[in-house]
This record gives C-alpha cells, structure tokens and sequence, in this order.
C-alpha cells in the first residue's frame, strides 16, 4: 500500500523545525514503526527515533499521531490508509525535543527514581524460603505492573505543562506499584514522601492519562489509590487532602457539598480572609451560597448510615477503587469469565 | 421522554442558573424532567479518590432513587457527576457480588436496592443527535445570528472514553453540532479538550490558573464571542477565576461564558428569569446585545 505521512522534524544543530511530507511503499500489515524504518531505510537516514522490541513491551517508541501520544508500533496504518488520511508525526510533549521524534526523558527517570522504585521489605537477613503470595494478594497491583514506562502518559498531562515539576501520571502510577505490594514495609514513608506539594494532590484529573495509556494502566486511578491509602493512614496535610475530606463531611452531614465552607476548610481560615475581595465579587453575582440554613438533601440519614455501615466493612484507601477493577476490565474484554 | 433529572451539588448552589435554564428549556426538546429529591452529592473526584467505598455507595444510591422512579434514563448536567455515576454504575452492572453488597447495604439504611436497570446520559448527548436533534433545531427558532461561540468540553465527559464513550474525545463533534443547529459558528482551537483547572484551583490556584489561560487565550484569540461548557464546574471556573487570570496576567479578557442550556435558551427565545445572566460574573450583555441587533 502506499503510505503518506507528516514528520515534524527537527534538526537539534541548527535549530530548524519543519512539517516534511512523506510517501512511502510499505507491507499491508505495516504498522507507524515499519513505516518510520521504511523511511529512513529508503528516503531519509537522518529521520531520528526511538525503538526496539517492535512488540508494545520495551515503551521505547512514544510518539504522537495528530496530536495523541501513541506508541508507533501498535498503530496499524491499513486503516489510516484506506480513510485516505495523512497523518501528522512530531515527538511527544511535556518533555524537550532533543532531534526529530526523540524526546529527552532525563525528567521523566528523575521523577520515577523519587519515587524509590523499589521493594522495602524490611527484612535485613535474607530468609531460607522464599515469601509466598497469593494471586489475590497480588491483584491490587495488577494494573500498575504493566506500565512500560514509554511516557504516553506524561506527554499529554495537562498539569505537567502547567507545573513541570509535578511528578506526574507514570512516576505516581509506579508509587502505587510499591505502596500496594503486600511485600512492602515501608507504605507510610512512602506516601508521606508522595504528598509532597508537586505529588499526589497536583492532579487535576484530566484523565488524559488513562485516555492515552496503551497498557491499560490508568494512572489516574493509581494516583487515587494513593490519595485514598493517604486518608486511611491520617497524611491529610496538603490542601488537596482538606478539599476531598471537606467533600466527604458534606456528604454525611447534609448530603449536598456545603460549597460555601470549603474555602476555609480547604485553605484554613486565614487565607481564606486574604480572598475575601474575590468572594465578594462572587457573592454580588450569587456564587456564595449563604452556609445558613444549610441545603440539606431528603433522607440525608440514609448517607450517614451509609458511611457508618461501609466503614465497618474494612474497604477503606485503595480497596475501594481496586473492588471495581474487576467489572471495569469487562469494557475491552467483555467475554472473559470471572478470572480477575 | 420521561428521564430521572439529578441536578447535582453546583445546580442547586452557586450555579442555580443551570438548574433554571435546564428545567425551562427541557419541555421544549421533548424532554420530561422527574427530578430527584432524595439524593446527595456524588463526591466530585473528592470523595472518590478519599473514601472511595463510600463514593460507590453515594452513586449506587442515586441510581437506586433514579430506578425508582421507573425512568430508563438518569440525566445529568454535570461532567463530574457524569463520569462519577457512569463508572459506579459499570461497576455495579458488571459484577454481581459487588452489586448484592452494595444494594444489601442501601437496604440497611432504609433505600431501594439497585438492579443495575438505568443508563446516565448527559444533556449534550440527548441532544446533539437522534430525536433530541430533530427538535433542538424546531425549538432554536430565534437563532443565534451567526454568534460565534467557543465550545468547550471539559475533561470528564470525554475522558475517559471507555466510561464515557459518546464521541471522540479528541475530535468531539456534539458542542459544534449544536452551535449550528441554534444558528452560531462553532470556532475550532486546540484546548477546547484540555482541562480548565477548577478541580485543584483550591490546592494549587497557581497550577490550576496555568490550565485555565489555555482555552480563554486561545478562544479570544480565534475570534469568539462566548464561550459554552456543558460542565459547571467549568463555568465557574472559566467565568468566575477569569478575574483572577486578568490580575495575574494584567490582562483584560472579558469573555463571556454560558451554560449549554443557555446558550440553547438564548436561541430558543427563554426569559431572563429563567436564563439568569445577572448570575454571572463575566457580563453575558455583548452577546446578547449581538443576537438581539435588528
């Protein structure tokens, strides 16, 4: 078939960036990575990118196709074709081009080895048998220990490109792959160090991580998990942490969010006197809804029950979100039987 | 047809005039609104990423309500309480365990067990296609005159796509589909899909204010009269912190904001009473004066 396609390319010595246009013969079977090595092979050697297994697992070759992070060779081109698209290659965002699609992942490593990528288990001599562990045990962490670090994830946080310090999808993704090991020991360490002001509570849940993620790990839902394995565990410091506990009272004292008090109980009450000009210019408008009497929901005894009765049940921090993986993975494989 | 309505926390507080608007305009489109009384908050991304058992058991108990009430159909006019309801609702529909201990629990307290019989469909999608289409373009008589309106989506009602599943979410149509049938111009720009900050714009105003600036910058510069979201929490955002941005940036943007079913009112005649601009912080008066030129 014959294959068109945009490469954004740029030239590191020079300093010059420019959209080239592409037309190569390629196997029907192609997929984006064959097509890259046909180029360069046949038309243009200079053409830089990353890759090796050519099979979804090393995450080397993270690249965006019309604007979304994919990884080159899980995308089949056939289909691109026979649409009669032309489809426009460039290197991933939130981390610095260094030549054509190879981005510099420096940032990327940093923020994964802060988050101490590996197990602390606390023991100092090694025992004669190993530790044995159930599959069950194991599941909480299922999704987490796919991520092939191809930063798919990173490219397109959109807190990352308005703090680039923030940690980010896959390094929080990993923290979670640690915090919820049943081998680990050293959890609330871990998390203490997590809730860091660029950790856990910098999220804005685009969920343009999950969105862009092509191993199924979705990071949101692991930065979740940290944040509700933080609240179990009393790390409630950060503005973040107040927010969703704010959230959580409203729920089972009047049912409705008792939005007007979240202000102070979010950013305590001193900073909240410092926005006081800003509230009044809501308040002119009706965006300060008086606290007194507050909006209390029907039958807001039921919520309160509710919350009682599910924290007798042991589901508490990450439990709660992992009890729904199982039904969520019925999505993209709705034949499979009851395995987790 | 008949649909349980779940108005959520902002429609009921500081955006009161989303409720309003929504309640004047869904006779119009053929929709019969059963609002739902005995329901809470459904925890935002908050109680789910702090309690998460209990944001289960908060969803799971508005559905059970909305499945009381015979309808097939929760609605809702929040992106946040969209995917919220969506993803509790897969989750209770697709395993049985989880769903016999959850409505045992509702049961407990004293509310109807849930069987996993109701579907949550957001406004937009009710009409941007199908029969809700077909009336939206009867019901948008007084046109927009060729107003040209910025959609913006918002994150949780695109992503993520597997929960959500209405359209793309990197090339949606359903906000263009509906400028049009009401008689504006859609303008295209690239953070239309991004996030506009609003869930940390308490913890991080700084990193939340970097987000907003991407969709009121890009919209002022590709030439449009308003914005519309079908998210509240993104009109707050976008409307009430712009004045914030302006002080950060020494910028003046003035971009006026509008619901979804504001913007639909505007063109389909609805009073002030039920529209309620006054409630806005950006003033909405320059897009109305446009529509309203001889």
């Amino acid at each position: 078939m014959d294959v068109a396609l945009k490469i954004w390319r740029f030239d590191p010595e020079t300093g010059e960036r420019a959209l080239k246009h592409y037309n190569v013969e390629a196997p029907e079977w192609a997929c984006l990575l064959d097509v890259l090595d046909i180029v360069k092979d046949q038309v243009d050697g200079t053409l830089g990118f990353r890759k090796s297994c050519r099979m979804m697992i090393c995450g080397s070759c993270g690249m965006r196709m019309d604007g979304r992070a994919i990884l080159a060779c899980k995308e089949r081109m056939k289909p691109i074709v026979e649409r009669g698209h032309v489809p426009v290659i460039s290197a991933m965002g939130n981390m610095p081009v260094l030549k054509d699609l190879v981005v510099d992942m420096t940032p990327f490593w940093t923020k994964i080895r802060r988050m101490k990528p590996w197990l602390d288990t606390g023991y100092e001599e090694i025992p004669e048998r190993e530790f044995r562990h159930t599959q069950e045990e194991m599941n909480p962490i299922h999704k987490e220990s796919l991520c092939i670090m191809c930063g798919c994830c990173v490219s397109e946080c959109n807190s990352m490109e308005s703090d680039p310090e923030f940690f980010g999808p896959a390094a929080l993704a990993k923290g979670f792959r640690f915090v919820g090991d049943p081998r680990e020991r050293a959890q609330v360490e871990r998390l203490e160090s997590y809730n860091d002001e660029h950790g856990i509570w910098d999220c804005t849940r685009c969920y343009f991580c999950n969105e862009r993620c092509p191993k199924g790990v979705d990071p949101r839902d692991a930065i979740a998990k940290l944040g509700a394995e933080s609240i179990k565990e009393g790390i409630d410091r950060d503005l973040g942490a107040k927010h969703a506990k704010w959230f959580v009272h409203s729920a089972k004292t009047t049912g409705w969010l008792r939005e007007t008090e979240l202000v102070p109980k979010t950013q305590g009450v001193v900073s909240a006197i410092k926005q006081t000009k800003f509230a009044i210019s809501l308040a002119k408008h009706g965006k300060v809804p008086p606290p007194v009497p507050p909006h209390v929901a029907d039958r807001v005894q039921e919520a309160r029950g509710l919350h009682e009765l599910v924290h007798s049940q042991g589901r508490a921090g990450a439990a709660g979100i992992v009890q729904g993986e199982k039904a969520l993975s019925r999505i993209e494989h709705p034949s499979d039987g009851d395995g987790a | 047809m008949r649909v349980a309505y779940y108005k959520g926390c902002l429609a009921s507080l500081s955006a009161k005039e989303l409720d309003t608007s929504t309640q004047a305009l869904a006779p119009k489109l053929g929709i019969e609104l059963d609002e739902l009384e005995a329901v809470t908050c459904c925890g935002a991304g908050d109680i789910h990423e702090a309690e998460p058992d209990y944001y289960l058991h908060l969803n799971a108990r508005i559905l059970a309500y909305a499945e009381a009430t015979g309808a097939n159909t929760l609605m809702t006019i929040c992106n946040v309480c969209t995917l919220n309801l969506r993803q509790a609702n897969f989750q209770l529909q697709n395993d049985d365990a989880l769903r016999e201990r959850v409505s045992d629990n509702l049961e407990t307290v004293g509310a109807p067990r849930y069987s996993g019989g109701v579907e949550v469909k957001h406004l937009l999608w009710l009409i941007a296609d199908g029969d809700g289409y077909e009336r939206l373009k009867e019901v948008a008589h007084k046109g927009l005159k060729g107003l040209r309106v910025a959609p913006f989506y918002g994150c949780q009602i695109l992503r993520p796509s597997k929960l959500l599943g209405f359209e793309d979410p990197d090339r949606p149509w359903s906000l263009e589909a509906i400028i049009e049938a009401c008689g504006g111009e859609p303008i295209d720009y690239p953070a239309k899909i991004k996030c506009c900050g609003f869930p940390i714009i308490q913890a991080r105003e700084e990193v939340a204010l970097g987000e907003l600036i991407q969709p009121i910058e890009q919209s002022i510069e590709a030439g449009a009269d308003v914005m519309v979201t079908p998210c509240p929490l993104c009109h707050l955002s976008l409307d009430a912190w712009q004045q914030k941005l302006e002080a950060s940036t020494g910028k003046r943007y003035q971009m006026p904001i509008l619901h979804l079913s504001q913007l639909i009112g505007v063109a389909a005649g609805l009073e002030e009473s039920e529209l309620q601009f006054k409630r806005h912080v950006v003033p909405v008066t320059p897009v109305l004066e446009k529509v309203e030129a001889p």
